[in-house]
């Protein structure tokens, strides 16, 4: 066998494995469909399961709200068990007094260390971060950024984690800018979000005041929700009902009493308490009908929906 | 003269896996060793050398019987005080030089430091490796490993050297510098206790050999005594001894 | 303790001969580094999601050194045949197994202050303060519990012959213990007898290895353990590490070794 037999063989295996390569690429992208578009090295590592995976960040987020005091998987199947347990005895016995105020509810959900069962259970909560607190004041909130911007990337279409983080971003961080991308980013992977749409909403309306883009953009929002809720038997009126707030909010705002009062009727359709809305109503009403004094625009009420803020 | 090296009734069994459960490695083994003599332990493969040296270093311990070093038995570490021992198949810390293999070893010891670093330097030119000195040990040929072997086993400058086939694998060479230094440590009043299979180098080397075979002492004297009643060479009288009948050629 | 030393000595050679340590310290240090480049909203400021990811690291570097270390050392000795010279010596197999432990223990030990070190200057420069103590206090911590999985590891080599599969198992309990371990007494309790008894058993018999993770109090800025608390840690590490090196000894002496 002379010397360039083998150096020749390379090269013709070689040309065979390009050649197929190129041949087989096209044909391949057809049998593997959607995996196919996998764009980032995340979504190729993980596939689905990466849904998992976001949902553990995002989680993890909340823990680092919680600097730390969290429940383990233990603990939640535990309290889980226990909610069940007391909400089912709870039913039984009253008869709908009123509930108790959130701050109590998230106390009790996050007391979930409960008395220590052994010795050792004490002695490890030494180790342990046992005190309730939250991230708060110092621009704090930033360090739960970091899961929900990997949670987004893991799972784009959790529209959570966008909003999530757009409120924190321009709330208590100063970061509006960033926030109105980290949105459209989330807008652009969950087109018809109703959620992604009304917070851009918000944003384009609370911080850069800008009242016509806002408008567009919830109810634009409005439109999604109403579209999804003409798809259920029982749609959540919720959401729909902060979508109006904010849109009869943004209206009065403007000095489009009327137009106000139209999103408050609308909002009377769906809220728990229609008789609160009436009330407002009323008041703008009395504004609309009252000649308004010179120079001076009409001061807001504020206009709450019960458990319509965080 | 009190005996150097002593085994009482040595017996050694192992548990095996047939139908038989036993097996007697070493039965009923009685030997000496005097100051001062090169003693050679001989036998066939199999026939129990290494298992009696595994119990005289400690690393295996009698079914019955005793074994004593300079008196005292076996089992406690204050015998191997003032004993070397070269292992047949010799590899040490590959991670370490030479340098450093001594001086753990005269640590292990409890040598003091000075004295330490005059042995080191007298023992690797006596091994003749003394430019290999801060070479990692896994550079070094089979051959330089024997001899770092040879040095730490000399580290604590012992009064009784213990040898397992000390020039297995050694090119001709290699075995001239090891009976040299057997010779030399024999002049210095030392005691010598190795194991060979090149009868040649025992017959030339020991003043006394044991031959053993299937676990048993076969016969224990000197090797000039031996030689003489047995009319012929020391190889001849380890077939007779064995019961090695050479197959006649049809 | 001369002759102990003189065997660690030659363990803490060995550790820092190989390549291990370096390449799970480089690989740390170029992960955090990297993640510590990440843009996260035009905020150089964000410094607990790299203080996790870095005590991650150093968590499972410092547990890998720790266990293949450990879980080599008897099994190449008998491989190698080095252990016959040794035990030739005046020494024991006592000693040969305090040596051993010692001498993974104190690399382990030297490998966790660089791996420390390089955690406080990365979250000291981020967060503009110096949490020495909280640092100093979770390395304790760890080292304390790398004790009792380095004499875990010990024991487990003598039980089995083979690195690897020792090296398996160890991981196996740990990774149990530090996820599961504390959460035993509510499974305990939501089974039926005796099964519930069983449990409970197991839990107060293995060693509590998550008791001395506080990571989360480091990350999250929490007030430090309080170092009586620290102390009686030390202590039941102690205990455990104690026991199995006790049961560690007592199989390597009976245990023929044949040259």
């Amino acid at each position: 066998m002379s010397a360039r037999l083998p150096i020749l063989l390379l090269g013709l295996l070689l040309t065979i494995d390009f050649s197929l390569a190129t041949w087989l690429q096209p044909r391949s992208l057809g049998w593997r469909g959607r995996r196919a578009q996998a764009d980032t090295m995340l979504k190729v590592l993980l596939g689905d399961g990466r849904r998992m995976f976001a949902n553990h960040f995002f989680t993890k987020a909340d823990a680092y709200f919680h600097s730390g005091y969290y429940p383990s998987l233990f603990d939640q199947a535990r309290l889980q068990c226990e909610n069940h347990l007391s909400g089912a005895a709870e039913e039984q016995a009253s008869k709908g007094g009123p509930p108790d105020s959130k701050h109590d509810e998230h106390e009790a959900e996050h007391d979930f260390f409960g008395k220590p069962k052994d010795w050792l259970d004490r002695f490890s909560r030494a180790f342990r971060v046992t005190e309730h607190t939250h991230l708060s004041g110092g621009g704090r909130e930033r360090e739960i950024l970091p899961w929900l911007k990997l949670a987004a990337a893991l799972d784009p279409h959790q529209v959570d984690t966008y909003t999530v983080a757009a409120y924190w971003l321009r709330s208590k961080l100063g970061k509006v800018a960033e926030a109105e991308a980290f949105l459209r980013e989330g807008l652009r992977a969950n087109p018809d979000s109703e959620e992604i749409l009304f917070e851009l909403g918000r944003l384009l309306w609370e911080n850069h005041r800008d009242a016509a883009r806002a408008r567009n953009l919830l109810e634009a929002a409005l439109r999604c929700s109403e579209r999804r809720a003409a798809g259920l038997a029982e749609p959540d009126k919720t959401f729909r009902g902060r979508i109006l707030v904010q849109l009869a909010r943004l209206e009065e705002q403007t000095g489009n009493l009327a137009a106000a009062i139209a999103r408050l009727r609308q909002l009377q359709e769906v809220s728990p308490t229609p008789e609160v809305i009436q009330r407002q109503i009323a008041e703008l009403q009395q504004r609309l009908e009252a000649p308004p004094p010179s120079g001076h625009p009409a001061a807001p009420p504020s206009m709450r929906q019960p458990g319509s803020d965080r | 003269m009190d005996a150097i090296l002593k085994t009482e009734n040595l017996r050694v069994e192992y548990r095996t896996q047939d139908s038989n459960g036993v097996k007697v490695a070493v039965r009923d083994l009685s030997l000496s060793v005097r100051s001062g003599e090169v003693f050679g332990f001989l036998g066939p493969n199999g026939a129990g050398k290494t298992t009696t040296m595994n119990v005289l270093l400690g690393f295996v311990s009698p079914t019955a019987g005793a074994a004593y070093l300079f008196g005292v038995d076996v089992r406690k570490p204050i015998a191997r005080q003032r004993i070397g021992y070269l292992p047949e198949l010799t590899y040490y810390y590959k991670f370490l030089t030479a340098e450093e293999l001594l001086r753990f070893y005269a640590r292990v010891f409890g040598l003091p430091r000075a004295e330490t670093e005059r042995r080191i330097d007298r023992l690797l030119k006596l091994v003749e490796l003394e430019p290999a000195r801060k070479r990692l040990i896994k550079t070094y040929s089979k051959g330089m490993q024997q001899r770092v072997g040879l040095a730490q086993a000399l580290i604590n400058d012992p009064d009784l050297l213990i040898l397992d086939e000390p020039t297995s694998g050694l090119d001709p060479l290699g075995r001239m510098k090891v009976r040299e230094i057997i010779q030399r440590l024999k002049q210095e009043g030392k005691t010598v206790f190795f194991s060979s299979h090149e009868l040649g180098e025992v017959e030339t080397v020991c003043d006394r050999v044991a031959i053993i075979h299937q676990g048993e002492l076969k016969v224990e004297g000197r090797v000039d005594d031996l030689v003489r009643t047995h009319q012929t060479n020391l190889e001849q009288v380890f077939l007779r001894i064995i019961g090695y009948q050479p197959q006649s050629v049809p | 303790m001369n002759k102990v030393l003189a065997l660690a000595g030659v363990v803490f050679k060995e550790l820092y001969r190989r390549k291990d340590f370096y390449v799970l310290f480089f690989l740390t240090a170029v992960l955090t580094l990297l993640l510590a480049s990440v843009n996260l909203f035009n905020d150089q400021r964000v410094v607990r999601y790299l203080k996790e990811v870095c005590l991650l690291l150093i968590w499972v570097s410092a547990l890998v050194i720790a266990v293949v270390t450990t879980a080599r050392q008897l099994p190449a000795e008998r491989e190698s045949r080095t252990i016959f010279p040794l035990l030739a010596k005046p020494v024991t197999r006592g000693q040969v197994l305090a040596g051993k432990f010692l001498g993974c223990w104190g690399a382990t030990g030297l490998a966790l202050v660089v791996f420390y070190a390089f955690f406080a200057v990365v979250s000291g420069t981020r967060e503009g303060h110096w949490a020495l103590g909280a640092t100093f206090q979770a390395l304790w911590l760890q080292w304390a519990m790398l004790a009792v999985v380095i004499a875990m590891a010990l024991l487990g080599s003598l039980l089995l012959s083979a690195p690897s599969a020792n090296s398996t198992i160890c991981f196996i309990l740990v990774g149990g213990i530090l996820l599961v371990g504390g959460h035993l007494n509510t499974v305990a309790l939501q089974q039926p007898e005796p099964l519930s008894s069983l449990i409970y058993a197991l839990y107060f018999a293995i060693p509590h290895l998550e008791i001395f993770d506080v990571r989360d109090l480091l990350i999250h800025d929490q007030p430090l353990v309080g170092w009586g608390n620290c102390l009686l840690a030390t202590l039941y590490a102690a205990v455990y590490t104690a026991t199995f090196l006790l049961m560690a000894w007592w199989v390597f002496r009976r245990k023929p070794l044949s040259a």
